[in-house]
């Protein structure tokens, strides 16, 4: 039964245990109001002394039969509701999602006329099941389960380059591909906060590999990926396929706060290495590991919320041409070298903070595309990527505990949070005067729970393409 | 990189629009309060007699200062975490999260006692075989850590040779315990008076503090930012009037029943409510004094709770407690001589 319907039932026991347990008198309240009059305090009599009586006076076993009658209708009315209007699951069930809806502009090019049309579009839609599969009451070595669907196509315009200066519009319609697909279990205990927690993951799953590429769709920072994080870098955001234990060890906890903060993250992964959605197409396997250090302090030490990370991950891939990754070499699958390396610091406190990684890629190629695999002659290219985020932030998104909140009016938590990013990437960094930078400056405001209003305002400068370009870029993220 | 510039002033604009508040008076006072197991935003007692008739919004009306009350689920430590976060100023929070937020360096004063004697109750599944204090030995245990009903069962622990080493804690706030309890989640929980669980019969209840005082809670405190107060003492002195008046009709004999059913709008039910303060001076209780037995009650829990590793240091009480606003109303209010010092 699903834990919407448990809870009503639950009340609805509640409603009618309370009415049969209790018939004690409830008069209204009529109560004094203190005031000051001079240096005395005072208290008004009662205006109605009538009604004190009255208070004082028990129901009868009619008005009590009258009440009764009104908890069971109201306790049909429930049970009809359960039955024919509220969605039922085997097990337990939550339901999210994140749309994003932009309009983006390009203000300035270096070519003329601008090759980017402005306009709206629809970035995507992510919908996430998430839940428990069996709830281990004694020790909480619960299997948890997540599934996503995403429709991100490609309906935002991307860029493709098919020369020097030359572009075109790449538009495909958008389709719903699994995100997430894993389960999850957690083989020590999860109870107690102050204990180490350990979990294990299968199936699909971002890789354990820097923040950004870590970050969930509805948690990254800037509209756009950092280069090194997205598709036209080292694809590091990009989910795959595999086995995963992630755990921590030494959590601090101050309950003060209810924080718990352990001193050392770590995960360490086996994956395919072909991407999402993809089978595997080769022998080998990726492995990719991730630690991170966290400040061990109490919430209010200055520190809290200062990480140091490091990521690695190494695997194979097919022998593509240098210059020209489509191109592949005979006999090559699977025969490539992979590395990527890279680290992070973070200090993410309120209201200033900041994120700075680094990446680094290792990519055997093939100098031509002359040779099959036994006779190629390779090379291996070293790519890197940097990217640093300064924000300041007001307001109360970001306080776990202050969102939950007892209200009889629903909420608008309000949470203003300008950024600046300097992003670069260089794909080859043997070859002079090919880089990419981004500059960024944002604006996030984050109102009601789920939603927020985005503004990035960019300046690209690639110099492989000699394409410099300012774009505009306002999208609103929302979510239930 | 000449492009860039062209980014300087949004980026100008962006960082200006922080807003910058006037020194005079706030535009608004941020109260952060306990919630309660049924996820409604009222509280009982002198505080729920506060609100029901507005006075801190007719105190500050004329000023034209707004009242805002957050009531957090997540109990006193999220009433900490508002305070330590600048989203609150002032706190009503129980005896061992003042104790918790302050040794972890929350920049509070403890500026009135709001009440004491609050009880602890443990509730039990049947199914736990549970049927003596002792035999909690081993079991789970769900309890909001950081508040003073965590501090309820330590000591109802102690006091019967246990620790929390003999037990599973579960951290859980006041609805989540009792979802857990009827669902078999753990064993036994700590809670207030509140016991729905029991109440529909599925669980019982083993032990409450009633009788024994020792184990009922220290004053509860009135906590407000350093800074608040340091910036407005005058608007500080006449909150803590109004909390004062709050508390003198609530200590009255006369007002016991009014106050309970005040209590209602909490979701807690009468019965529980009434007899959990059956035995209670209702003047005693809310006397909002920082009195010498204060200072040593608080003195104690520190103790208490730095050798049960609830806190990691002590610290200095006379950097928590200032008297003096409690004192000045006091007096404004003629009621100097009306509680015991």
């Amino acid at each position: 039964m699903s834990k919407i319907k448990l809870t009503m039932l639950v009340l609805g026991g509640l409603l009618i245990g309370n009415a049969n347990l209790y018939a004690a008198p409830i008069p209204e309240v009529d109560a004094p109001e203190v005031t000051v009059s001079g240096d005395a305090v005072e208290t008004e009599p009662p205006a109605n002394t009538a009604s004190t009586k009255e208070d004082e006076t028990p129901i009868t076993r009619s008005e009590l039969q009258g009440v009764r009658s009104e908890i069971a209708v109201l306790s049909d009315q429930l049970t009809r509701q359960l039955t024919r209007t509220i969605a039922n699951s085997n097990r337990a069930l939550l339901i999210s999602g994140t749309l994003q809806n932009r309009y983006s502009a390009t203000t300035w090019q270096n070519t003329s006329p601008y090759n980017i049309t402005p306009g709206f579009s629809f970035n995507s839609a992510i919908l996430s099941l998430s839940g428990n599969l069996k709830k281990d009451y004694e020790e909480g070595k619960n299997i948890d389960y997540a599934v996503g669907l995403s429709a991100a196509g490609s309906v935002n315009p991307t860029k493709t380059v098919t020369g020097t200066n030359t572009y075109a519009m790449t538009v495909t319609a958008a389709t719903f591909q699994p995100t997430d697909a894993y389960l999850r279990y957690s083989i020590l205990p999860s109870l107690s906060i102050d204990q180490p927690y350990l979990y294990i993951q299968l199936g699909q799953q971002k890789r354990p590999f820097g923040v950004e590429p870590q970050a969930t769709e509805d948690k990254q920072p800037a509209i756009n990926l950092a280069t090194f994080s997205g598709p036209t870098g080292l694809n590091l955001s990009a989910r795959d396929i595999g086995l995963q234990l992630k755990g921590d060890l030494f959590p601090i906890v101050d309950l003060g706060y209810n924080l718990r903060t352990p001193t050392i993250e770590y995960a360490l992964g086996v994956f395919n290495g072909t991407g999402p959605n993809q089978l595997e197409n080769n022998r080998s396997k990726d492995f990719a590991a991730r630690i991170n250090f966290n400040a061990p302090v109490e919430y209010n030490s200055d520190f809290r919320g200062l990480t140091i990370g490091s990521s690695f991950s190494t695997g194979k891939q097919d022998l593509a041409v240098i210059n020209n990754p489509s191109q592949f070499i005979s006999g090559g699958s699977g025969k490539a070298s992979k590395v990527r390396y890279g680290g992070d610091i973070s200090y993410v406190a309120s209201p200033i903070g900041f994120t700075a990684e680094y990446a680094v890629g290792r990519d055997e190629q093939a100098l031509s595309a002359k040779n099959a695999y036994a006779t190629a002659l390779t090379t291996t290219t070293q790519s890197s990527g940097y990217t640093l985020t300064l924000f300041y932030e007001w307001g109360e998104q970001f306080q776990k505990d202050y969102r939950s909140q007892s209200r009889s009016d629903d909420w608008w938590p309000k949470t203003y949070q300008p950024f600046v990013r300097f992003d670069h990437w260089d794909p080859n960094t043997a070859v002079a005067g090919n880089e990419t930078t981004v500059l960024t400056a944002g604006f996030n405001f984050f109102f009601a729970q789920t939603t927020k209003l985005q503004l990035n305002y960019t300046v690209s400068d690639n110099k492989l393409t000699n394409l410099k370009e300012n774009d505009f870029i306002l999208q609103f993220q929302y979510g239930f | 990189m000449k492009h860039w510039i062209k980014l300087l002033p949004i980026v100008s604009l962006l960082f200006m629009s922080v807003s910058v508040q006037a020194a005079d008076k706030p535009s608004v006072i941020r109260f952060g309060l306990v919630g309660n197991a049924f996820g409604k935003p009222y509280t009982g007692g002198p505080l729920g007699y506060i609100n029901e008739y507005g006075l801190l919004e007719k105190e500050f009306a004329k000023d034209g200062i707004k009242i805002e009350l957050s009531y957090f689920t997540g109990a006193g430590p999220a009433v900490n975490e508002a305070i330590a976060s600048g989203l609150d100023d002032f706190g009503n929070v129980g005896d061992l999260v003042v104790v918790v937020g302050k040794s972890g360096g929350l920049k509070v004063k403890y500026i009135l006692a709001t009440g004491q004697g609050n009880n602890t109750y443990i509730q039990v599944n049947p199914a736990s075989g549970i049927k003596t204090l002792k035999d909690l030995k081993g079991k789970r245990i769900g309890v909001n850590k950081g508040t003073y009903i965590h501090l309820g069962l330590d000591r109802i622990l102690d006091g019967v040779g246990l620790t929390e080493k003999d037990v599973k804690l579960v951290n859980l706030n006041a609805g989540d315990a009792n979802n857990a309890l009827a669902t078999n989640g753990v064993d036994a929980i700590a809670s207030s008076a509140d016991r729905p669980v029991v109440d529909q019969g599925i669980a019982k209840l083993l032990y409450d503090t009633r009788k024994d005082v020792k184990y009922q809670s220290s004053p509860g405190g009135l906590l407000v930012s350093e800074s608040f107060a340091k910036k407005y003492p005058e608007i500080t002195k006449r909150v803590v009037k109004v909390f004062i008046k709050g508390q003198y009709w609530a200590s009255q004999e006369q007002n016991r029943e009014k106050q309970l059913i005040l209590g209602l709008k909490t979701g807690s039910s009468y019965k529980n409510s009434k007899d959990d303060i059956a035995d209670q001076d209702l003047k005693k209780k809310y006397n909002p004094q920082i009195t010498a037995g204060v200072e040593k009650k608080y003195l104690e829990i520190e103790d208490f709770a730095l050798a049960h590793s609830i806190i990691r240091r002590k610290f200095n009480l006379d950097t928590l407690f200032d008297k003096s606003y409690t004192e000045a109303a006091l007096k404004e209010l003629g009621l100097q001589n009306y509680w015991e010092k």
